[in-house]
């Protein structure tokens, strides 16, 4: 009698804990596929807009301008709408593994701001599964048709986008060249002697900020142009797979010069703790004479740094590799609402809001780092210096816009320039590596080029 | 066979269905899907033999660094905690130290803040140029000593387990201390009357008595040392390169990536490296306990 007592109540206690477990289930999908939580809140959905909503926003620190323009934009939204956002900004290195892991692990922010390119989004976010599309919102066809298929997949639009084109130069100290009379560098050999004499003055030639994982890596890419003028229809090879990273010889040699200029000091000291974001305060007190920027970085300079003036800086072309064509990357971040989130009609409110011609308005001006938006109607605010230099260049589009598989490893190619640096890996052997790398990917996403 | 036994076996029948389902199907499942190509970008998974376990163990794979990296941070980190929190355990439970309690509980308080807030602080310690550590080398006449800590090569790895040593070896001394302070003082008297020395003392009573409680701390730091995550990911995020990377920064990698079947083969070798060292260790246990 006792045993079946004693069987009878384990039995008991153990189904009352998996009927704890059922109840905690009721958000699983149901028959419609959606969940069931969803599908309630979509039918209990009041027709006035909801109030006292806090939409969670994720970000790398890149994605946001340090300004705070867009957190004040934000705090007028909750003025007129009642709804908060709340900002969780998380360190450039990590972001990319980080949103990819919430996303899939069903936990992403409201909103995410990611870095998007008409190659990469799918890989990245997986915009079909994870994304709110806004097609046939009115402020999409108010943005400039370039940036679209950066924020497109399978001709739905999922996402909004401010910056303008991008184009990094290296921005130098007009002060500095001039004292130690030098002039700007255009080749491989003439930079390499500007940097040892800046570095004989006691200055560090070019402040490169490793820690943050992507700076590194733009010499390598934002160089694509001089490749494929160099080698005909590069950028179409490698997306049919005809030719890799492995066949540019031009890279290999861009990557050498990288680790000369490391080793021979040119990047001072510390590099390998370097922030971006500390840049600003180097270049203003003069500790390093040049560094790898958008030309709306000097005014984000002078921002911080009243002291500097824009006439104290100046633009030149990377001369990596004796290249002199600018690289022009059409991509940038943009923000992107999760589809799974309980609040999206919310956070496409905020979308609306943001896209307001006085708000874009206010967005170009609250982020002297930009020189344009990617909305038309917002007129750009290029200095005459700069305009006349960079329309005097010779151009093309970057090759992270243009060839698969190379945006998506970005962080990772900066780990291995790390490793390059530190004297782990060769020059040679991180080529192999990256061109392994987009090999791997292509096969993981089953890229009918790799098929054949 | 135990006849004066108050529970019968079925009892346990809940918690082994819970522990079964929760804990171990998922670690034979995860050993299934690391035999398939599952991944983030297509719904099908297809069967493909040992190929994860095989590009993991080829040749010139990082994977074997990471592997490497995790064994030596186990191997070193377990040492030095139990070394430190038993030193620290034995100053402690001196009479001759005075404020004992708060002394504890300084050693103690890196425990109970998270991993991310210390590697965030030490990442700043550790600033070359900015952070405290060199400025105070730089202030008291050790310029020489100045490093990169986070970012030599030959110091990253260190640093960290330095680092992870400093914050848990507070844990362990707690553990020792409850442990010295279980063992009977008669024996450290008679002990003394027959004239031994402090030494002899530690050799010959507290070391044997304090064996087992030395045998679980070392379980849970292996445990820990082999799936350290957060302090490497907080304080060098695998670096410089991926010089200081782990098995579990590896897995996190490759799920970021969509390569869930590689992060899955990956937590597998884990789950089996976890398993054999846990064998060993108990084994050792189970022979070698001494009864206080």
């Amino acid at each position: 009698m006792r045993k079946v007592f004693a069987l009878t109540m384990a039995a008991l206690m153990t189904t009352t804990i998996f009927a704890g477990c059922a109840g905690a289930k009721s958000a699983a999908p149901s028959e419609t596929g959606k969940p069931a939580t969803e599908e309630a809140k979509e039918e209990s959905k009041p027709a006035e807009s909801k109030k006292g909503v806090t939409l969670t926003f994720g970000s790398h620190q890149s994605g946001l301008p340090t300004t705070g323009i867009v957190q004040s934009l934000a705090k007028e939204f909750e003025a007129e709408t009642g709804n908060k956002i709340d900002f969780q900004i998380s360190p450039d290195a990590q972001w990319r593994d980080l949103i990819k892991v919430k996303l899939n692990s069903g936990e992403a922010p409201d909103i995410f701001c990611v870095d998007a390119d008409p190659l990469s989004l799918n890989s990245r976010i997986s915009p079909a599964d994870n994304v709110l599309p806004v097609t046939n919102e009115e402020f999409v066809q108010r943005m400039d048709p370039n940036v679209l298929p950066s924020i497109s997949y399978n001709k739905e639009v999922y996402g909004i986008t401010f910056p303008g084109k991008k184009m990094y130069y290296y921005i130098y100290n007009k002060d500095i060249f001039k004292e130690l009379n030098l002039t700007v560098p255009t080749n491989y050999e003439e930079f390499k002697k500007v940097c040892q004499t800046i570095k004989d003055a006691g200055i560090t030639p070019i402040y490169e900020a490793t820690q943050n994982g992507w700076h590194q890596v733009l010499p390598l890419f934002e160089s694509g142009p001089m490749y494929a003028k160099k080698h005909e229809g590069l950028y179409d090879k490698m997306n049919k797979n005809e030719a890799n990273l492995d066949d540019i010889p031009e890279l290999l040699t861009i990557i050498k010069q990288l680790k000369e200029f490391a080793d021979l000091g040119y990047y001072g000291d510390n590099f390998l703790s370097n922030t971006f974001e500390n840049a600003k305060a180097a270049f203003a007190n003069k500790e390093a004479a040049m560094v790898m920027a958008e030309t709306g970085w000097a005014f984000e300079v002078i921002a911080d740094f009243p002291e500097m003036k824009l006439e104290q800086m100046g633009i030149f072309v990377m001369p990596w590799g004796d290249n002199q064509i600018v690289g022009v990357n059409p991509a940038s971040n943009a923000y992107f609402i999760n589809k799974k989130s309980e609040n999206a009609d919310v956070a496409l409110e905020f979308f609306k809001f943001l896209a307001r011609p006085e708000n874009l308005q206010k967005r170009l001006d609250g982020q002297p780092g930009i020189l344009d938006v990617c909305w038309p109607e917002v007129p750009s605010r290029y200095p005459a210096d700069f305009k006349t230099y960079i329309d005097g260049l010779e151009k093309g589009t970057v090759m992270q816009a243009a060839v698969s598989y190379v945006d998506s490893q970005w962080m990772e190619v900066g780990k291995d320039l790390e490793d390059m640096y530190v004297g782990a890996i060769t020059p040679e052997q991180l080529v192999k590596i990256i061109a392994d790398r987009r090999d791997e990917q292509a096969l993981l996403q089953k890229d009918p080029a790799w098929a054949k | 066979m135990n006849v004066k036994k108050t529970y019968p076996w079925y009892f346990a029948l809940g918690a082994i269905i819970i522990y079964f389902i929760l804990c171990f199907l998922p670690g034979v499942v995860g050993l299934f899907y690391s035999l398939t190509d599952w991944n983030a970008y297509s719904k099908e998974v297809n069967y493909i033999g040992f190929k994860n376990y095989l590009d993991i163990f080829k040749g010139n794979s990082q994977y074997g660094t990471f592997i490497w990296n995790t064994l030596t941070f186990t191997l070193v980190t377990t040492i030095l905690k139990t070394v430190v929190g038993l030193g620290m355990a034995l100053l402690l439970t001196n009479k001759l130290i005075k404020l004992s309690s708060f002394h504890r509980m300084v050693v103690f308080s890196p425990q109970v803040m998270s991993y991310l807030v210390v590697g965030l602080v030490f990442k700043s310690l550790l600033h070359p140029s900015t952070g405290f550590v060199n400025n105070f080398l730089a202030g008291v006449g050790l310029e020489f000593m100045k490093r990169n800590w986070l970012t030599d090569l030959h110091l990253a790895f260190n640093t960290v387990m330095t680092v992870d040593t400093w914050k848990g070896a507070g844990y362990i001394m707690v553990i020792m201390i409850a442990a010295l302070q279980s063992i009977s003082p008669t024996y450290y008297e008679a002990a003394g009357i027959d004239g031994a020395s402090y030494w002899h003392k530690f050799r010959y009573i507290t070391f044997p008595l304090l064996k087992p409680i030395i045998i679980n701390a070392t379980i849970l730091n292996v445990t820990y040392g082999l799936r350290v995550f957060d302090m490497v990911y907080a304080l060098t995020n695998g670096g410089p390169g991926n010089a200081t990377g782990v098995i579990n920064t590896a897995v996190y990698k490759e799920f970021s990536r969509g390569n869930y079947a590689m992060g899955t083969t990956l937590s597998s070798v884990l789950f089996i490296f976890v398993l054999a060292i846990l064998y060993f260790i108990i084994k050792a246990m189970e022979n070698k306990e001494v009864d206080a």
